[in-house]
């Protein structure tokens, strides 16, 4: 059986377990405490699932990327913070509190090249000096954490922006009022169908080109790579500054959606990059599949929105929202405990050294 | 040592563990010193590009950290949390499992002992003695709870496969979660005004004996630092620290000797799990008196894997590691008043430090090029 034989039937499999237990439980809920689906899935919750996957999907893909070359990149979500408060301080610099919508795509911009100019920084750390990936990561993580409320009350002097703006929906005229699709399809966040886009073509790109194989040999056999006269660093260079940038995209993304920086508690970011980490891994590294993942992840998430506004109760108990924002984290781990053994590129945390 | 049955095999790994530690533990030395130095001064190159005194911000640190005998309690107030989160980081570390989870297994070990605590004491004696009998319950308790929802990640990891590092992160989240929670509904008192549980019993509380600081008693630093030292026994005096040592470093070489790698993990998450368990009832005991919401406790899990980071994962060498991390979050107050520069700066040259920690080879490149410590090759 080949490799891509191995992956498809696999993610056929996963696709349809995950299927069948998301029925199932949906059924049991059903039954067991009398709760109005139609209520709970909306339209409005397919918006919010959507908007909510986006980043999540953006920052896993760059974070794919990197493991397949065979860079463990764990510092996501730090990245995501650094994307996140970069486009909230360039937007509110060109803009003050009521940036136009220019402002944010440019302040996008901005937060992606500044994150891919850190990477770089990281990268070299990795790979040049062999910093220990685990570790190297949880201080960007930390760094994050510490940087961005740092600069946010250096800016506005509290860790919190003022409201800053979100992005606009397009609206395809006449398109937007089929009814359901109108509203998901044509009256959306252009964020979200770039993700769409984004996703899409990452999938093509590692699976489908030259320079994707060479992505794939950097992590599962650096040598055969090398001896083809291929530079295992300098493509794996490449994939952890990508992996960077995305999660900084990732984080400008969430920023543009929610329209203003946190920076309290685990700031606004509140473990995004790690559940992308994990979605990637649910995904079994492919992009498709990372992107599913982030959507299950949202959704699960998305709940606790559709829990309050239906008034639903368990055994007479309102449910705290604080209680249901924890299920992406149990299904996270139930998923890893299932699926824990996912095939992990062979060479990943190794750094490569040439033999001479 | 136990180098009677397994006989010389064990002897020879012993051998060339020691040498090996003792060959590179000034280089370690010479690598936590340096990644700290190369993180104060982008610290205050960042102080003096965003318009304050850097040399203002320096003296700060320093008074704010051991200018008074306020500060210097207060420093060693955090170095005591530091020392028990940063030993249960290292435990976990030095076997080769990453215990991310430190935070919420103290969480978890704080509520737990607060909560057992409160629920006994009506039916024990109100002096010091029933005082004694509750601070040993809490810490028992802490350490039963902590060291069991840091045994579940290891369980998952040994028979599942569950990457460790991303499950104590989820279950930090979900004992956030559900403590936030508790102590919000069920367990906050209907007098409270901010969100905490019932407060301890008066007879409980460490004495003060050499400090007036009411968040900080030199009994539990003392007790930091006996679970150092029987730590530090137990990983190089003890059979079970040999096979949690080997089985993380030399994985095979365990295996052939008879140990059970997966059982390793769960023991070394477990112990990990109870001393982190500690430092929540420690928290709970010396420094507030009762229990709050998790997203008001300091980073203490967090910052723990710096200082065990910083220490080389060495148990003794956390305790002059946990006194930095202490110094610089007991100054931080006193730097944001004093200055004006915003606190989180502290927490990002944290995170510097740990990033430099994580790259020897760039210390050892630099010591090359500045001919310092070139002698090594």
């Amino acid at each position: 059986m080949s490799v891509a034989d191995y992956t498809a039937k696999r993610s056929v499999r996963l696709g349809g377990l995950a299927l069948i237990a998301l029925i199932a439980l949906a059924g049991i809920a059903v039954l067991l405490f009398d709760i109005p689906l139609d209520r709970i899935f909306t339209v409005g919750f397919v918006n919010r699932t959507l908007v909510g996957a986006s980043p999540i999907a953006l920052a896993a893909i760059g974070g794919l990327y990197a493991e397949k070359s065979g860079v463990f990149n764990i510092g996501l979500e730090g990245f995501m913070i650094f994307g996140a408060i970069t486009a909230a301080a360039v937007m509110y610099g060109m803009g003050g509190t009521s940036p136009s919508q220019p402002h944010i795509w440019l302040s996008i911009a901005i937060a992606v090249a500044f994150t891919l100019a850190l990477t770089v920084l990281y990268a070299v750390l990795l790979i040049r000096y062999k910093a220990d990936q685990i570790v190297a990561g949880l201080a960007i993580w930390f760094m994050g954490l510490g940087f961005a409320p740092f600069a946010a009350s250096l800016l506005w002097d509290t860790v919190r922006s003022p409201g800053l703006a979100s992005i606009n929906n397009y609206a395809v005229p006449y398109l937007q009022d089929i009814p359901y699709i109108g509203t998901i399809v044509f009256n959306q966040s252009p964020l979200v169908l770039f993700t769409v886009i984004v996703v899409v073509v990452s999938w093509v790109f590692l699976y489908r080109t030259q320079y994707g194989y060479w992505i794939q040999a950097a992590g599962d056999n650096p040598k055969a790579l090398d001896t083809a006269g291929v530079d295992v660093n300098r493509v794996r260079y490449a994939t952890v500054i990508f992996s960077g940038a995305m999660a900084g995209l990732g984080g400008a993304v969430l920023l543009a959606h929610a329209g203003d920086f946190v920076g309290t508690g685990e700031t606004m970011v509140d473990g995004r990059g790690w559940i992308a980490i994990v979605a990637y891994l649910f995904g079994n590294y492919n992009p498709l599949g990372a992107a599913g993942a982030a959507l299950l992840f949202s959704g699960l998430d998305m709940l606790q929105v559709q829990f309050q506004t239906t008034d639903i109760t368990f055994f007479g108990r309102d449910i705290s929202a604080r209680l249901i924002g924890l299920a992406p984290y149990i299904g996270v781990i139930i998923v890893l405990t299932v699926w824990g053994k996912t095939r992990m590129p062979s060479s990943v945390g190794e750094p490569y050294e040439k033999e001479e | 040592m136990s180098d009677a049955e397994p006989g010389r095999f064990r002897g020879v790994l012993d051998w060339a563990a020691n040498r090996m530690l003792n060959a590179t533990v000034l280089e370690r030395i010479g690598i936590a010193v340096g990644s700290t130095l190369l993180a104060l001064a982008i610290g205050l190159i960042i102080v003096a590009a965003v318009g304050h005194d850097p040399f203002q911000f320096a003296r700060d640190l320093a008074v704010g950290a051991f200018g008074s005998q306020r500060a210097f309690s207060r420093t060693l107030q955090f170095t005591t949390l530091f020392i028990l989160a940063g030993v249960a980081v290292a435990v976990a570390f030095r076997a080769g499992v990453f215990n991310i989870g430190v935070q919420g297994q103290l969480i978890i070990g704080g509520i737990s002992s607060t909560l057992a605590m409160i629920w006994v004491a009506p039916i024990l004696p109100n002096g010091t003695g029933g005082g004694i009998v509750l601070i040993i319950l809490g810490l028992v308790v802490a350490a039963v709870t902590g060291g069991l929802y840091g045994a579940f990640p290891g369980a998952l990891k040994a028979y599942y496969g569950a990457n460790e590092i991303i499950t104590t992160i989820m279950l930090n989240f979900i004992a956030i979660g559900i403590v936030g929670w508790a102590v919000d509904g069920p367990l906050r008192p209907d007098d409270a005004r901010s969100v905490r549980t019932a407060y301890l019993p008066d007879n409980v509380g460490f004495p003060q004996l050499v400090f007036e600081n009411p968040n900080f008693s030199i009994v539990g630093l003392a007790l930091a630092i006996a679970v150092v030292v029987i730590v530090s026994i137990v990983m190089t005096r003890t059979s079970l620290g040999y096979d949690m040592v080997t089985s993380g470093y030399q994985q095979p070489a365990a295996t052939f000797s008879g140990v059970a790698s997966k059982r390793m993990i769960v023991m070394t998450m477990t112990i990990s799990g109870m001393i982190a368990g500690l430092v929540g009832a420690v928290f709970a005991i010396m420094v507030q008196g009762y229990f709050i919401d998790p997203t008001g406790i300091g980073n203490y899990g967090f910052d723990a894997i710096a200082v065990s980071l910083l220490a080389a994962n060495n148990p003794l060498g956390v305790v002059p590691a946990a006194l930095l991390f202490g110094a610089l979050d007991s100054s931080s107050s006193y730097v944001q008043i004093h200055s004006g520069v915003p606190v989180q700066l502290i927490d990002g040259i944290v995170g510097l430090v740990v990033l430099f920690v994580a790259a020897p080879e760039l210390f050892r490149m630099i010591a090359q090029r500045t001919g310092l410590g070139g002698e090594d090759k």
